[in-house]
């Protein structure tokens, strides 16, 4: 199946971008040593004006590209981690209330469905509101609002596979239903769930820019939603502040939904066949 | 076909519904109708309770208070009331009140109405007066043109005399008079002796203010209709400006970042006059209570870890002063430079660190602190941003903590939960009205713009409380310039900017900042060339 992916073009290219971008925020340290908030040079600096700062410097005098390289490291982390923590409990829920069935899939699911008539980013907004913006409520807060999807997901699968007739069977050899589950039906019904993970991860990176920017991410972390913001108030007299860094999660986001578009297009076909 | 006339009947439908919510149209004549950009919506618009900046820029057209800052000798220009005089004993102070002054439903200005104001709202309700005023007994109304305040301590009459502009807006007894005043609706839409009349508020548009047919001062004002375009978007000011949509724009409403772009649009200039009398302060609040900072040289480190300069440069891009002290530099009567001063020094940051018992850890880091950055300005979060670097260069992990304006006066002046803060200050014209209340001790929790470091230092507070029944206006200065020493040599909290606001203004406007609180004043001489 990796192989099948991987001749899809649009997955070289997904693929390849976020690959170099998880080696940048991997390499953050090397590629950029030292405190990227540390003010090193003279402010407002252009982009491709100084050597020493190829990418310029912000209003206090802060390396644009520093900053650039240790955000991607914060927006992968963050994007990564809220997207693990949705799928980590979108499935845990989704799959229980698929074996449960009964009351406790009823009461499961109209709890979903509270979370899912919240627009996420909203509750984003209210979670990191009322705890105060560090790097883990943020992923939290985002994961809050993406978690709905897996669990639906995970859930129809199961409850299709669970009256599938190789099941039936193993129910007939004696098979307990604990190993049923664990055997049979989860690896059926998870490679959806990884399929659409890559929208999750997307998804994350751009709630965390937009939290950043509206100044509700961490305030001692450089992102790249947060350099966004700042740049905001020179748009006409530095607009490569801004752009920059925009730029970088334009394309970032655009990656991730390139390699979710090749790895679904995949998975369609093989259901297909 | 009949898609498309359907959908231009549509557009025409939404933009007669646009048109409707947009400003009144109104056949004026040019130089008629003065458009402001107001970014902010006061929630109570009585400058009499709430003496505040951002309540003043619209209430003080409407409302007047005994008199206004000048420039000239002295310092004051008499409105309401025509002249003021101190008794000696310093119990008493007598106002001549202006006479064939109207309110704008018609009834005659008495004492009864300075009498009460004071009385019944400066003292009791309002967020200044209340400690100004506290001492104040009785207001007698010998007749219509005299009040007489008596107070029941010494009370400087150059402490009442600057704090006048701020603190003295008139209300009309007629109206007030047996009512809840806190909830009169006459809060909303005000009731003054001012050169404009209350028209509209359509909140998150605009408010509408008329001028004054009656007002008392001859040919005054020369505006006929004054509006505030509510603009929260800074980037928003600038672009109407430009496109000829907003004639005025004052508390730096357009960007620093902006005004070098915006001084060359031809038509608009920039003024950075008319701020003189409410000069705020860039400060970095310092909580006593935390085991580092109690330590003076770890104050004094903090102090000389900051590089003004830079401040200046970067941050408010040469629209600022360093500060030396709790009173800036270019206040007339209390300033003086002779205080302790704390030039940028890495070195000696480091050394003073070193001698408080705090030796550089393996990465270089001695302690942790919290700053909290107040979030009212770009400036001051700006400032906590480079706050963080300049502290971490002398090995002080200061992790900044952000909030929003609640969060933030909740975190800093109720529950104490900060270790260092940034926070804009205000000095108004006297150090007795908002400068002293920094540093003294025994203020209640809650109070904000106040000690609440817990700093406490009796000989401060013995000077504070001597000042304030000082009558000798050269005694009182001088108690003030030992003040500001004390302050800097023992620094309870670090001035580290003077910083004055700017406007942006058509260049056809004629008596823009012709006092020094005039963004704040009541715009009677203001004009506006055809």
């Amino acid at each position: 199946m990796l192989r099948e992916i991987l001749r899809r073009p649009e997955a070289w290219i997904g693929g390849g971008l976020l690959l170099i971008l998880l080696l940048v925020a991997a390499c953050a340290p090397l590629l950029a040593p030292g405190d990227p908030l540390a003010i090193v040079g003279r402010p407002l600096i252009r982009p491709f004006a100084n050597a020493d700062f190829p990418l310029g410097t912000d209003r206090l005098g802060r390396d644009l590209l520093a900053g650039l390289i240790h955000g991607a490291r914060a927006s992968a982390a963050v994007g990564l981690a809220a997207a693990a923590v949705a799928m980590l409990l979108g499935a845990t829920v989704g799959s229980a209330a698929g074996f449960a069935g009964g009351w406790i899939d009823e009461a499961m699911m109209r709890v979903v469905e509270a979370f899912q008539i919240v627009p996420g980013f909203l509750l984003a907004l209210a979670f990191v509101s009322a705890l105060g913006p560090s790097l883990w409520t943020v992923v939290l807060a985002i994961a809050l609002g993406a978690w709905t999807g897996p669990a639906r997901l995970v859930r129809s699968r199961v409850l299709s596979l669970r009256e599938a007739d190789f099941v039936a069977a193993a129910r007939v050899m004696g098979m307990r239903s604990g190993e049923i589950a664990l055997r049979l039906v989860m690896p059926l019904a998870l490679p959806p769930v990884l399929a659409i993970s890559a929208t999750i991860v997307a998804g994350a990176v751009l709630t965390e820019a937009a939290l950043s920017f509206l100044g509700l991410g961490d305030p001692n972390a450089v992102t790249w939603g947060r350099m966004i913001a700042e740049g905001r108030n020179q748009l006409r007299s530095a607009a490569y502040l801004s752009m920059i860094p925009g730029a970088a999660l334009a394309l970032t986001v655009v990656a991730v939904y390139l390699l979710g578009e090749a790895v679904t297009e995949v998975l369609a076909r093989k259901r297909r066949a | 076909m009949s898609f498309l006339i359907s959908r231009r009947g549509l557009i025409g439908v939404a933009a007669g519904l646009l048109a409707s919510t947009a400003l009144p149209r109104l056949a004026l004549a040019a130089g008629g109708r003065l458009v402001v950009a107001a970014d902010s919506e006061p929630r109570q618009l009585n400058p009499a309770i709430v003496a505040s900046n951002g309540v003043f820029f619209i209430a003080s057209k409407i409302v007047e208070p005994l008199a206004e800052a000048s420039f000239e000798a002295g310092g004051l220009r008499p409105l309401l009331a025509t002249s003021w005089e101190g008794s000696e004993d310093g119990l008493a102070v007598t106002f001549r009140l202006r006479e064939g002054v109207l309110w704008h439903d018609g009834k005659p200005f008495t004492s009864a109405d300075v009498a009460f104001s004071a009385l019944e709202v400066w003292k009791p309700l309002q967020n200044i007066g209340r400690s100004l005023f506290a001492n104040l007994e009785d207001v007698e109304t010998p007749d219509d043109q005299t009040a007489v305040f008596r107070f029941s301590k010494p009370t400087p009459l150059q402490l009442v005399a600057n704090a006048l502009p701020v603190v003295s807006a008139v209300l009309p007894k007629h109206v007030y008079e047996g009512t809840e005043i806190a909830a009169n609706p006459a809060n909303a839409a005000l009731i003054g002796t001012g050169p404009f009349v209350w028209g509209e508020h359509k909140p998150g548009e605009y408010y509408l203010l008329r001028r004054n047919a009656a007002y008392w001062a001859p040919d005054q004002p020369k505006i006929d209709e004054l509006v505030y375009r509510v603009l929260p978007d800074r980037a928003a000011a600038a672009n109407s400006l430009e496109a000829g949509e907003i004639q005025l724009a004052a508390f730096s409403a357009v960007p620093l970042t902006d005004l070098e772009r915006v001084s060359e649009v031809p038509g608009l200039e920039v003024v950075t006059k008319g701020y003189e009398a409410l000069t705020y302060q860039l400060t970095v609040e310092i909580n006593h209570r935390n085991a580092h900072l109690k330590h003076l040289k770890v104050r004094q480190a903090i102090a000389h870890a900051i590089d003004r300069k830079f401040v200046l440069d970067a941050i408010f891009l040469g629209y600022a002063a360093e500060a030396t002290g709790p009173v800036p530099a270019n206040d007339p009567t209390f300033y003086t430079p002779e205080v302790e001063l704390y030039p940028h020094d890495v070195e000696k940051a480091r050394a003073l660190l070193d001698e408080a018992g705090y030796p550089a850890g393996a990465d270089g880091t001695r302690f942790k602190l919290r700053l909290l950055p107040a979030p009212y300005f770009n400036e001051t979060r700006q400032f906590g941003d480079y706050l963080r670097q300049a502290l971490a260069a002398v090995g002080i992990d200061a992790v900044i903590v952000a909030n929003d304006s609640a969060g933030h006066q909740k975190a800093v002046y109720t529950d104490h939960e900060f270790d260092l803060a940034v926070a804009p200050t205000v000095f108004r014209a006297d150090p007795a009205i908002s400068t002293t209340i920094l540093v003294r001790s025994g203020v209640p929790a809650g109070t904000p713009f106040s000690n609440q470091g817990g700093y406490e230092n009796p000989e401060l507070d013995a000077l504070i409380d001597e000042a304030l029944i000082t009558l000798d206006s050269g005694k009182r200065v001088d108690l003030y310039k030992r003040f500001q020493k004390l302050v800097t040599e023992d620094l309870p909290l670090i001035n580290v900017a003077d910083w004055s606001f700017t406007s942006v203004a058509s260049d056809r406007l004629r008596g823009l900042a012709s006092n020094p609180r005039w963004a704040v004043s009541n715009w009677a001489d203001l004009e506006q060339e055809a």
